[in-house]
């Protein structure tokens, strides 16, 4: 029998929604690394699962932490 | 009277005493302009993220204060003039917060509900329904 090539798919969380964080702190890199990889993009909701309001407000953060030197503008 | 933020990012190449000094003079300067500093957050000297002025770190703090928007439209100007900060970031607090204190407002209201089944309506203190 051919070997089947399924996988398990799992559930994508908005963390925001799950741990109820409603004010996306720049300074917060612990958590803003989170949805950021090295490359220096941030995840997109299809990916990170976040939800749209969420989202938005993490780009925001995000793009603040860029301007205070926090995150890369461009990564590796 | 809004809540701002200011984070900034000062040169690495003062020592401790300028810096001190220039911190003071902001501090008096928010002060003549009626702010009060709600909290001060100092992270001292870190790398940076990228080159600003070919500096490869910098000295960061962050302060939260109540004040006028003029003091913000003085803060800035005097950190526009300045070469020793690098970076400056205000943010209006109030406006960012909005949506989680209504939020807040909104859960607290919820459980001081009392629910029609069990009998648990009693746990805020404080919340009569």
């Amino acid at each position: 029998m051919p070997k089947k090539k399924f996988y398990v798919k799992r559930k994508k969380v908005c963390k925001f929604t799950a741990e109820g964080i409603e004010y996306i702190d720049y300074k917060d890199l612990d958590l803003l690394r989170q949805f950021v990889p090295v490359s220096g993009k941030i995840l997109p909701r299809r990916v990170s699962g976040t939800n749209p309001i969420y989202q938005r407000k993490l780009t925001r953060a995000v793009k603040r932490a860029r301007i205070m030197a926090l995150l890369p503008y461009v990564g590796e | 009277m809004p809540l701002y933020e200011v984070g900034l990012i000062l040169s690495p190449d003062l020592d401790g005493e300028e810096r001190d000094g220039f911190i003071g003079e902001l501090r008096a300067l928010l002060g003549t302009q009626g702010a009060t500093i709600v909290k001060e957050d100092v992270w001292g000297k870190r790398n940076l993220a990228y080159e600003i002025r070919h500096r490869r770190e910098g000295f960061y703090l962050f302060w939260q204060f109540e004040a006028p928007g003029s003091a913000i439209t003085a803060l800035e100007y005097r950190l526009r003039l300045s070469d020793q900060v690098l970076r400056f970031l205000t943010i209006n607090l109030d406006q960012e917060l909005r949506r989680k204190r209504k939020f807040d407002v909104l859960r607290a209201e919820r459980k001081a509900r009392p629910k029609p089944t069990a009998e648990t309506g009693a746990r805020i203190p404080g919340g009569e329904a």
